[in-house]
């Protein structure tokens, strides 16, 4: 069949627009891990890089942890339940997923800084401000909404039917989320901890606003990478850089394998 | 045994007005009505999924608001079957009893016994993705006998079925019902079913139980107008042929 002349045009329009775009993000990663890679085996010898390294698993992987605990129930009650003022919960909890990190930052650092609440956690020694435990706190706050969101498009997938029978075999209410949704949201689960694992690991923005940035003490690897360019150390910030590409690539693959793309549209979010 | 006095419940858009109802112990009651008019409600009432906004459902006498549908004894086939896809079909029957922590060897004999009594033996391996509409019908119907429930929920069992599945099924429902008697309560929008499985019926129309008697009487005498409309689709004749 022959096709209009301006179809033609428009479908190599298109594809000219997706080369181009394809082309632009494949060599500016490119670039960078062409020049950062060969710097990888150095900078893995240098005790700032190894600190880095030690202190984003620490911190990404407890700040997953919470994420995961903390997400299941949260979106379960959004999926599940009739609760009022539902859609208003439901925007509260995506905000922090629409604004700048640096902003989430603040609003940490002014909670945990500024208010009475902030002093009498610092009594029990629960101290946020310049801490690693404020890394911990602003890759949750950021972080949580995502798993979230995935946690409760992975719910919502779940035939609530199937709950229900779960009860009329004779489960009360917490064993037929425990036999029935939870293993069969298991996808769903391991694809936002990996996604929620790799964002925690290069969460930069609210994490330098509540836990600043000191070598050696909150010295993630997105802090070590902006350390390093402010001293000019560009191999040090290549190699940093190069280690979240790799681990960012590694678990966008796992993300995808596990049904990411399937789950609520949350990919690129 | 099951009494609904004066129930009302509104979900969304649709609402289920004043139903007054009293289904006998033992009996085959089947609640006739077009598509959305409620009949699945009243079953998932009866198992304690809704509480009604006003009215109450009796259980054996007893007002079923805070007995929750692990205690109401009570087995449900949906029309969807809702299996565990992540469980082979001998855990999806074996599933009720594995909870109440009953020896295993029992269970696999109860299982074993049910599954030769549907002719389902050959699939107890078998995820419920690979089975067709009437395995796993067969299987739903199995993992609710298996609990020996009092009261049988069937929401529309048949629907998906192909008419000589559904013809051969409908015969091992109704004498297994014959041979345990306990109640069912059968929801479907097919006046043969209808005709064939109950000992009576209840018609609903627009959220109202309309009717209830006696099979042939109901579709003999329709009460009112609207009754009579709805049943008129379908000429007498072919409801009691089958």
């Amino acid at each position: 069949m022959k096709k209009n002349w301006w179809q033609d045009k428009f479908n190599l329009f298109m594809v000219a627009v997706a080369f181009f775009t394809f082309l632009f993000m494949m060599t500016a990663v490119a670039t960078l891990m062409i020049k950062g890679l060969p710097q990888i085996g150095k900078a893995l010898a240098a005790p700032e890089i190894q600190f880095a390294i030690r202190l984003s698993l620490y911190t990404s992987l407890i700040s997953t942890a919470f994420c995961i605990v903390i997400a299941i129930p949260v979106a379960y009650v959004l999926a599940r339940m009739d609760i009022p003022m539902k859609s208003f919960f439901n925007t509260l909890l995506d905000l922090p997923l629409a604004l700048p990190p640096v902003v989430s930052g603040l609003c940490l650092l002014i909670i945990f800084g500024t208010t009475a609440f902030g002093a009498w956690l610092e009594e029990i020694d629960l101290s946020f401000v310049f801490t690693v435990k404020g890394i911990i706190m602003a890759q949750i706050f950021v972080n949580l909404p995502f798993m979230i969101r995935v946690m409760k498009s992975t719910i919502l997938s779940v035939n609530p039917r199937l709950e229900f029978i779960a009860r009329t075999l004779g489960c009360t209410p917490a064993q037929a989320f425990w036999k029935i949704t939870l293993p069969l949201s298991k996808n769903g689960i391991i694809a936002g901890t990996v996604i929620t694992w790799a964002r925690a690991l290069g969460e930069f923005g609210a994490a330098l606003m509540l836990a600043g940035a000191t070598r050696f003490r909150t010295e993630t690897l997105p802090i070590s990478l902006f350390l390093n360019m402010s001293t000019g150390d560009l191999e040090g910030a290549m190699a940093a850089a190069n280690l979240l590409i790799i681990i960012s690539i590694i678990s966008l693959y796992i993300f995808n394998k596990f049904g990411g793309d399937f789950i609520g549209g949350t990919r690129g979010v | 045994m099951i009494r609904f006095a004066d129930v009302s419940i509104k979900l969304g858009d649709f609402s289920l007005k004043n139903v007054n109802l009293e289904i006998k112990e033992g009996e085959f009651f089947t609640i006739l009505g077009p598509t959305g008019t409620g009949k699945t409600v009243i079953l998932e009432l009866i198992a304690g999924l809704y509480r009604p906004d006003a009215g109450k459902v009796f259980i054996n006498g007893v007002d079923a608001e805070n007995i929750p549908p692990e205690r109401r004894e009570i087995g449900f086939v949906y029309q969807d079957y809702a299996l565990f896809p992540h469980l082979n079909v001998y855990k999806n029957i074996a599933f009720g009893p594995q909870l109440g922590k009953i020896p295993s060897p029992i269970i696999k004999e109860r299982v074993k016994d049910l599954a030769d009594m549907l002719g389902i033996s050959h699939l107890l391996k078998r995820f419920p993705g690979t089975l067709s509409g009437g395995e796993q019908q067969r299987v739903s119907l199995a993992r609710a006998f298996i609990m020996k429930p009092r009261i049988l929920l069937l929401d529309e069992p048949f629907g998906a079925l192909d008419p000589n599945t559904k013809r051969m099924l409908c015969r091992e429902l109704k004498k297994m019902h014959l041979q345990y008697r306990y109640t069912v309560v059968h929801v479907t929008h097919d006046f043969n079913e209808a005709g064939m499985l109950a000992d009576r019926i209840g018609i609903i129309l627009e959220g109202r139980v309309r009717q209830v008697g006696v099979s042939r009487e109901v579709f003999e005498n329709p009460l009112d107008q609207k009754v009579a409309s709805f049943l008129g689709a379908e000429p007498l004749k072919t409801v009691f042929a089958g």
